[in-house]
Formats: structure tokens, sequence, C-alpha cells
């Protein structure tokens, strides 16, 4: 009985894992073919009939590929890191202290969720013009750390509710100052949930491209997203050069899930749940 | 030391205020200047016909107007409502299905696990190209095998055609989206206490009724939220739409996202209506939160 529950498990679960692997391996294997074997083969094969790193020495020598990805680390680096300074710092202060307009923040916070992005190309488009910050990383950085706020202290104040408030109590009885007790005795152990956050907020940088393609025009300044974009969209486009990009530009996330795995199974919505 | 109380209390009391202060500010004061401005900022340009230069000229609710007599607008509502519908349905097939099957005790759980979560770790950008380039007309996997089984006999355009291109679209949404869905309802079905399905054996409960009875309920408030969120992200989509297709055939994936972003930056000046699209698609996706959580919220 049990043994065959598990069979069928088994088959939905490996004929799903092979319609997500097989466009993956495609990719990698794209990547690998020269591009005469692309254009030329009658039909798509699986795998590269000869493999070439043709793809991938294109990307370092007919792009400024190194320049996209140092574009891309510092972008996404700074907005997470100061978006998720604060978003901390916001989820203690929601789940510990009851001042006037909590209720409202918190709402407003919740519905910065529903303001499509496209609804702020065109101000930001003026505004960053307007400061100045049109074409530049900042504003990018700017954007970035705006638009993931909500959702990492969202996820904050659900990973601070969920631990016990006696602890801040009883570590200020004994003489702790509000930021110390923060610091060092609550911090510490929604460790987990700040990693999670992080993820969150770097995935999220890493991989957009609405703000990126709209805000920044010079090609020294691209991100990996907007770069791997104006590759596709070329007239003729070289399909081993774009997988070849497209696999080193994927590379950083899934190496990082392979070292943190279970921070990213994760239940970000926690806020909202216990909330 | 020598001081009365009644200093002293409201000294505490705006130490307190300073201290709600330091943690609350920073992100509440970014949100202002960096969201709610901006945001503000485009209610304020949908009132006007404008190049955001130096041409200004008020208008009124005239983009409005405009919008609720545009046919144009009325279709691509049409195309976004069943963008959304299908790929947040896809979603929750999949991420309920697989989750349940993932919170089993089974071997390779890890490993299933591992790869059904990989199509979120993808950008979106390389995600859309590397579909299109399975869908392509020339050379595309798509064809080949559907070719190689007999279920085609000449190679077609997926992403071009008026039928199949809508689909084809929804289901890289699909594809894409369901494990951040699947990763939260596995996360809920683990903060489910074990006693409860004791419990709920010991009072004889079969397997059926204690999904019905323990895991659903339990499962409630995530699959709240997460339909909420999930609707509301994939209703306000443009990236990968924007890479396949373009919005088209003819306006087939044309969704209203695609159509602001058009708008905006395809058109002569027309940022004005591009603006009061997107106030209208904000107050949309509103209305659909509002309403998912009363429907869904109501007999609790």
């Amino acid at each position: 009985m049990t043994n065959k529950k598990n069979t069928g498990t088994y088959l939905v679960l490996s004929l799903c894992s092979l319609v997500i692997l097989l466009p993956i391996i495609y990719m990698l294997s794209t990547s690998l073919k020269s591009i005469s074997e692309i254009l030329t083969a009658p039909k798509a094969t699986l795998f590269p009939e000869q493999v070439t790193l043709e793809g991938y020495r294109n990307v370092m020598n007919k792009y400024p590929f190194f320049t996209y990805v140092k574009n891309s680390v510092y972008v996404v680096s700074v907005s997470t890191l100061v978006a998720v300074a604060f978003s901390t710092l916001a989820g203690y202060g929601f789940s510990r202290f009851r001042f006037a307009g909590r209720g409202m923040l918190l709402m407003f916070i919740l519905i910065t969720q529903m303001f499509p992005s496209v609804m702020l190309y065109v101000p930001y488009y003026k505004l960053l013009a307007t400061w100045g910050l049109s074409n530049s990383h900042t504003g990018l950085i700017l954007v970035y750390i705006a638009n993931v706020i909500p959702f990492c202290t969202w996820m904050m104040y659900g990973f601070f509710n969920s631990i016990s408030r006696e602890l801040d109590e009883a570590a200020m009885i004994d003489g702790c100052g509000r930021l110390h007790t923060f610091f060092r005795i609550v911090m510490p152990l929604t460790l987990p949930g700040l990693i999670s956050t992080t993820i969150y907020a770097f995935i999220q940088g890493w991989n957009e491209y609405m703000f990126a393609m709209i805000f920044t025009n010079s090609d020294t300044l691209r991100t990996l997203p907007v770069a791997i974009g104006q590759m596709s969209k070329s007239y003729s486009v070289y399909w081993n050069d774009l997988m070849a990009a497209s696999t080193l530009s994927s590379l950083p996330l899934l190496v990082l899930f392979l070292f943190l795995q279970k921070y990213f199974i994760s239940n970000m919505t926690g806020g909202a749940v216990k909330g | 030391m020598s001081s009365t109380r009644a200093p002293g209390v409201s000294l505490r009391r705006l130490r307190q205020h300073g201290t709600t202060a330091v943690f609350i500010l920073p992100a509440v004061l970014t949100l202002a200047v960096l969201l709610l401005y901006p945001f503000f900022y485009g209610i304020y340009i949908s009132f006007f016909r404008t190049n955001l230069v130096n041409k200004w000229k008020y208008v009124g609710l005239d983009n409005y107007v405009r919008a609720f007599t545009d046919p144009t607008m009325y279709a691509s509502l049409l195309v976004t409502l069943k963008f959304t519908v299908f790929v947040v349905l896809g979603h929750f097939v999949l991420g309920i299905g697989l989750a349940l099957l993932l919170n089993k005790e089974i071997r390779g759980r890890t490993f299933f696990r591992a790869v059904l979560v990989l199509p979120w770790l993808f950008p979106e950008v390389v995600v859309a190209n590397l579909w299109k380039f399975i869908f392509n007309a020339t050379s595309g996997l798509f064809n080949s095998a559907l070719m190689a089984v007999g279920l085609l006999s000449e190679p077609m355009s997926w992403l071009g055609s008026v039928d199949y291109a809508l689909g084809c679209v929804i289901f890289v949404c699909i594809w894409k989206g369901y494990p951040l869905v699947m990763i939260q309802i596995l996360a809920g079905l683990q903060s489910i206490s074990h006693d409860l399905y004791e419990a709920a054996i010991i009072d004889g409960a079969n397997r059926r009724q204690s999904f019905r009875y323990v895991t659903l309920p339990g499962l409630r408030p995530t699959l709240i939220v997460t339909l909420i969120l999930d609707t509301v992200w994939w209703f306000k989509h443009v990236t990968m739409i924007w890479m396949l297709t373009n919005g088209g055939p003819g306006s087939v994936t044309n969704t209203i996202s695609i159509e602001i972003y058009k708008q905006a930056f395809e058109y002569q000046n027309q940022y004005g209506y591009s603006a009061a699209l997107a106030v209208i698609v904000f107050l949309i996706c509103v209305v659909i939160g509002v309403l998912q959580r009363k429907v869904l919220t109501r007999d609790e």
C-alpha cells in the first residue's frame, strides 16, 4: 500500500524534475556549442556534437563582461546591505514597540506590495533626472533599496515576533539597554531569518531587469541582466554567447543555494501569518 | 536623583520615543522619500500631457477618460486577466501538489527539493531567453522534439502564433514562478505541529480527514497571504512577457503592464497617459487584494 503510493510520488516528482532540468541542461549544452553548429544543424540536439568554449571566450572578449559583473555585484551588494539593515531595525521596532501610527505604518508596508513597479517607471525616471541621478548606479541602488525594504521588513517582523518578548524583558531587567538587547541578545537568535531575508533581497536585486534597463543607458553601467537582455535583442542573436553569459550570471545564486539551502526554504510570509 | 516624579516619567517616555525612532525611522523615511513620494508624483503626472522636460499641460481627467474609452485598454485588461488567472492557478496546483509530496518522508527528498526550486534562482531574463530559444521557429528544441515523435510535421513559430503565444508565455511564467509558492507552502506545512496529527489519529481520523481537518486549517493563513501576493505580483508582471513577445504578435500578449511600458518609453510624450494607466492598475491590485482577503477570511 505505502509502496504503491511512493511509486506515484516518485513518478510525479521525477516527471516535474525532468521538465525543470531539461531546459537547464539545454542552456548548458548550447553554451558549449559553436555558433555554426547551432545555425546549421537541421534540428536541435540536446547535447553538443563537439564541445567548445567558443561562447565563453566570446563573452569575455566581445563584451566588457567583467564590468557587467562588477556593476551587478556593486549595485546589488550595497542595496541589499542597506535594505536589510533598515528592515531589521524596523522589523524589531514594529515587533517590540507600541506607538501611535504603528498599525497604519504596517498596513502601508503591506500596501506597497500592491504598487506595480510599472507605476514607478515614469516618476522615477523624472525624479532621478531631477536629482542628477539618471544613468547612475547610485540612482539604481536607491530604487532597489526602496523596493525591497517593505517585503524584507515584513519578513523580519515575522521572525522577531516568533521570539518571545520575555527574553528582551529579562535582558533589560539584567541591565541591558535597548540597543544592547537588540544587538547582543535578540539579533543572534534571528540569524537564520536574517540570512533568509538577505538572500531574498539579493535574489531580487541580482535578477532585476526593468529598472536597470530603464535607468541606465551607458554600456559601462549595465548590470548583468540588462547586458544579457541587450545580447538577445540584437539583430542576429549568438545563442551560444547568450547561453554562456546566462550560465555565468546564474552561477552565483546556484552556488549560494548549494551552501545555504535551508535558509532558502523558510517562511517568508511568517510576519503576515503570525502578525 | 532629587528630581520630582513627573519629569522623570516624561524623560523616560522621551527616551522611549527616541529609541523607537532609531529603529523605525530609517526604513520609514526611505519609503516616504523613495516610494511614497514617487507614487504620488506618478498620480500627479497622470493629470498632465507632458514630455517630462519642458512641456507640462494640465489636462485634468483627460488621460483617464481616454483610458476608459480606449478599446486597447479593455483588450489588454482581458489579456492580463487571462494571464494572471492561469499563471496563479498553475503556481498553486504545482506548488501545493509538490509541497505535499516533498513533505513526505521519502528518500531523495533533498535532491528533489533542490531541483524543483531551481527555476526561482535563475534570472527572469535568462529564463525568458532560454524558452525563447527552445520555442524558436527554425532550430528550436520544442519543434524538433514534437517532430521527432510525429506530433508536428512542420516547424512553427510558437511565440509568433496568435493561437499559442499567450499559452507559451503563461507556461514559462508558471515554470519560473511556482517554486516560491511551493516553498511557502512547504514552510507552512512544516510549521503544523505533529501533536495535532497524532491527536487526529487518536480520534480515529483517516488520512483524508486529517488532511481536511488538520492540514488545511493549519495551512490557511499561509495560503491566503501567498495567494494575494502571488496574484498581485503576476498581475503587474512585465519582464518575461516583454522579453518573450514584446506583447505581440499583434496584441495577443499585450498585458496592461506592457501597455504602460510602451506608452511611456516607446511612444512620444505619452508619460501622462502611461501614468494614468498605472494608477488604474494600482487600484485594481488593491481591489484584488482586499477582495481575496475578504472572501478567504469570511468565516473566521
